[in-house]
């Protein structure tokens, strides 16, 4: 319990320095570096665009945050995401409201999230078993309602929600933020939350004391669904079209982002704000990249790269 | 005890498992105002009946009376309508909650809107518990920062605020040291008062014999005896709890002149908090360092081992100079048997053979080419000289009982040539007759020539086991008892502050 504090005491400073999360430094670096490498890393347009380009990736990883702080994953995220962007707009397609299509592809997220839930807390199969065989199911499905092709919408109310904005705000950028605030006041402010700490940290306690952990371990991974069914509004808004395969691939930038923000694989331990920050150090990561002209699988190596990083910085700053 | 009808009464429950019946037509009752201790040997249905107690098994067999009136008990939630709070010694707490959080888990206070906790009240509520039971810490503390005696009373505080009128605690002393003891007596008796009925499962006769109002023995799932403190003595006791007659003074010759200098620590300082220490120990001998728990015995133990980083200091093995981390310390010989078994010296999935087999691989094996038949070989010796109670060497460990768990992980280091044996906690969740031969194990070490370094909570353990003792006050060493200055009281002298 003691006094690793005389071991840090050679300034206040350098205490101080200690106390950031190994993400903020991240973030940091990763803006200095791009900032000098590249002119237009820092302009006005290109942070807007950081933040546009961030707003999927969060709606993933906020519930990815929850699920991993049960000591579960979720690998399906990103062919769920797609088979909803999919599903959304081949109903729009079909000349339906964008309500009705919106209702369709929340619909979709949260089946596959109940499934999802379902196998993992009542037939306690292993997570990442589960999510991978409903991620193949998700992917095949989105592969056989468009043949492989693109299904193309011209419909400009959906068009709206990604161009459009409110009070000078681009719409998207409120709706991330909306997902974020509720997301932390479900996690910070209600008993829901306080569960999702309880189910990583110590089930068999969260059994004694009464509660059906398995509802709310069910509820997490719906949860997780509802907001890649959500995320699918923004995805079809911005390419016009519904593609099998948009989003394939996304859960691991999620998963990437939540492991930078300092949430662990054990004991309940989570940090929602890390993974807003996580979010960001992905996003300024592909961007940054993307104005080097580097290309994209190489991209995918600096993201593992970046995941390796952060938790080094954590284990030096001797978290313990 | 002075009312005729009980407060809780268990009748004819019987609970069957594979192969194991571990509760056979137990009766059991208690009265308001009364600590009923419940003892016997591990496995002997201790356990089981408390889980039956708080719902967590559901008996096979058996009736419920609660206030006379017939109840049922199926699931944890009928438990705690009928204000039946369990305070488990593997805590069921959430680490990264603060205490607060746990102590109103599932029972949080509704905030405005549906759904929601009002964390405003929950902290109050939570304060007014923590002072209560004299906790100095805030109540938005997350409890994995809390010592274990401070998670303790976290546990505690949660029980209390069910207004549970029936308190079941498990080995509640057995991370206290002796002041944090005191004050959880103190509580106790204030509940007692109260008109709580408290359960308390015991290894310690001490604390049955001064606590408990009445004492019920089971052994094999059956209940043996139930008794007043008066109707029995502590070795009458123990003879019930284990069917035999058990020695509990744990003779032994002790060291005269001790051999050759094993271990010689200078001025020794580490990351972790100890600072100067000066401590040898010497072939023959099994030397204690007590004192209270959090005045740095373990940490001493990590240092000395390189498990923590020395910041000063110097130690000395076989009079020449070592450094370095845990691989240096085996390789020159330093076994580290340290305190929570399961999580640091088992491999609980593992067999009896794999664990006894794993520190002695490099001897037993110079070639580095395993070989199952000379393993099933070595560990099946190893397994008769230690009496290690198993049907076979290929268990799983996590089946054995605490003690047979406790033979295995000393034993595995027979088998590897280690001269110097640091030993945390040897006899922790370890019942009376398992205790005995974990001592006899001990100084048969020491009889080969072996050093011994024994941590203890336990004050009379290190009385009646050790040769001497060092004792340990924050972080450092507060003094030396020979042998003939060693009593309890006298260690309790060095070991406490004197404001």
């Amino acid at each position: 319990m003691s006094d690793t504090i005389i071991a840090i005491r050679p300034s206040a400073f350098g205490a101080g320095l200690r106390r950031v999360p190994g993400v903020a430094w991240i973030l940091g670096l990763l803006v200095v570096v791009f900032a000098l490498a590249s002119r237009d890393f820092l302009s006005a347009p290109n942070l807007l665009n950081i933040g546009l380009q961030s707003v999927i990736l969060l709606m993933l990883a906020l519930p990815m945050t929850l699920i991993i702080m049960t000591e579960g994953v979720d690998i399906s995220m990103g062919a769920v995401l797609t088979l909803a962007s999919v599903v959304l707009a081949w109903v729009l397609a079909h000349e339906y409201s964008l309500m009705f299509a919106l209702a369709a592809s929340l619909v979709t997220g949260l089946v596959f999230g109940i499934v999802n839930g379902m196998l993992v807390a009542l037939l306690k199969m292993p997570p990442f078993v589960v999510t991978l065989g409903t991620m193949g199911i998700a992917q095949g499905l989105a592969l056989l309602a468009t043949d492989g092709q693109s299904i193309v919408v011209s419909n400009s109310t959906l068009e709206a929600v990604y161009a459009g904005s409110w009070a000078g705000i681009p719409q998207t950028l409120l709706i991330g933020a909306a997902a974020y605030a509720v997301t932390h006041w479900l996690l910070y402010q209600t008993r829901f939350g306080t569960y999702v700490f309880a189910l990583g940290g110590n089930p068999d306690a969260l059994k004694l004391a009464g509660i059906r952990a398995n509802f709310y371990l069910i509820a997490v991974y719906a949860f997780g669904g509802l907001m890649a069914g959500l995320a699918a509004l923004i995805l079809t808004s911005r390419m016009s079209s519904g593609h099998p395969t948009a989003a394939i691939g996304m859960e691991f930038d999620a998963i990437a982002a939540v492991v930078v923000g300092g949430t662990s694989f054990e004991h309940g331990n989570g940090w929602l704000f890390g993974t807003l920050l996580g979010v960001l150090a992905v996003g300024a990561l592909r961007n940054g990249l993307n104005l080097l002209t580097i290309p994209s699988s190489v991209q995918v190596s600096c993201i593992g790269l970046l995941v390796i990083v952060a938790l080094l910085i954590d284990g030096f700053k001797g978290k313990r | 005890m002075n009312t005729s009808v009980p407060l809780l009464e268990l009748r004819g429950i019987s609970k069957q498992f594979p192969g194991v019946k571990a509760l056979d037509d137990v009766s059991f009752a208690v009265y308001p105002g009364e600590v009923h201790m419940l003892v016997g040997e591990n496995g002997a249905g201790k356990s089981s009946l408390m889980k039956v107690l708080c719902g967590a098994y559901r008996a096979d067999e058996g009736e419920f009376f609660h206030c006379g009136e017939k109840v049922e008990i199926r699931s944890p939630a009928d438990a705690r309508k009928l204000g039946i709070a369990v305070i488990f010694q593997e805590f069921s707490l959430v680490p990264y909650l603060s205490i607060a959080q746990n102590i109103f888990l599932g029972r949080e206070f509704s905030g405005r809107f549906p759904g929601t906790v009002d964390h405003a009240r929950m902290h109050a509520e939570a304060k007014k518990l923590l002072d209560l039971l004299g906790l100095d810490v805030s109540t938005k503390t997350l409890v994995h920062e809390l010592g274990v005696a401070q998670q303790q009373m976290v546990e505690i505080a949660k029980a209390l605020s069910q207004q549970a009128r029936i308190l079941v605690m498990d080995e509640p002393t057995a991370a206290l040291s002796d002041r944090e003891t005191e004050r959880l007596f103190t509580m106790i008796r204030q509940l007692q008062a109260d008109g709580v009925a408290i359960v308390y499962i015991s290894h310690r006769m001490a604390e049955v014999f001064s606590m408990g109002d009445r004492i019920t023995v089971l052994r094999d799932g059956r209940k043996v005896a139930s008794l007043l403190p008066g109707e029995a003595t502590p070795d009458e006791l123990v003879h019930l709890m284990v069917g035999r007659s058990v020695d509990r003074s744990y003779a032994r010759t002790f060291c005269k002149t001790a051999g050759e200098m094993i271990l010689e620590v200078k001025d020794l300082s580490s990351a972790n908090g100890v600072k100067g220490i000066n401590l040898t120990v010497r072939s023959g001998e099994i030397v204690g360092l007590s004192g209270l728990v959090g005045a740095g015995r373990s940490e001493v133990a990590r240092a000395i081992f390189g498990a923590d980083r020395v910041t000063a200091g110097e130690i000395r093995l076989h009079a020449a100079p070592h450094r370095g981390g845990p691989d240096k310390a085996v390789a020159a010989g330093i076994a580290l048997i340290p305190e929570s078994r399961k999580a640091e010296g088992l491999a609980l999935i593992r067999s009896v053979c794999d664990n006894l087999m794993l520190p002695g691989l490099p001897l037993a094996f110079p070639n580095r080419l395993y070989k199952t038949s000379k393993a099933r070989q070595i560990a099946g010796a190893l397994i008769d000289r230690l009496r290690i109670s198993t049907p076979s060497a290929l268990r799983p460990v996590r089946l054995l009982s605490g003690g047979n768990q406790q033979k295995v992980v000393i034993g595995k280091w027979l088998g590897s040539g280690s001269r110097l044996f640091i030993i945390d906690e040897p006899t922790r969740g370890i019942d009376v007759g398992a205790k005995a031969e974990i001592f006899a194990l001990i100084d048969q070490l020491v009889q080969q020539g072996a050093g011994v370094l024994m941590i203890s909570s336990e004050l009379s353990e290190i009385v009646q086991v050790c040769d001497r003792s060092y004792v340990m006050r924050d972080g450092r060493i507060a003094g030396h008892l020979s042998r003939e200055q060693l009593s309890e009281e006298s260690i309790l002298k060095m070991g406490v502050h004197h404001e």
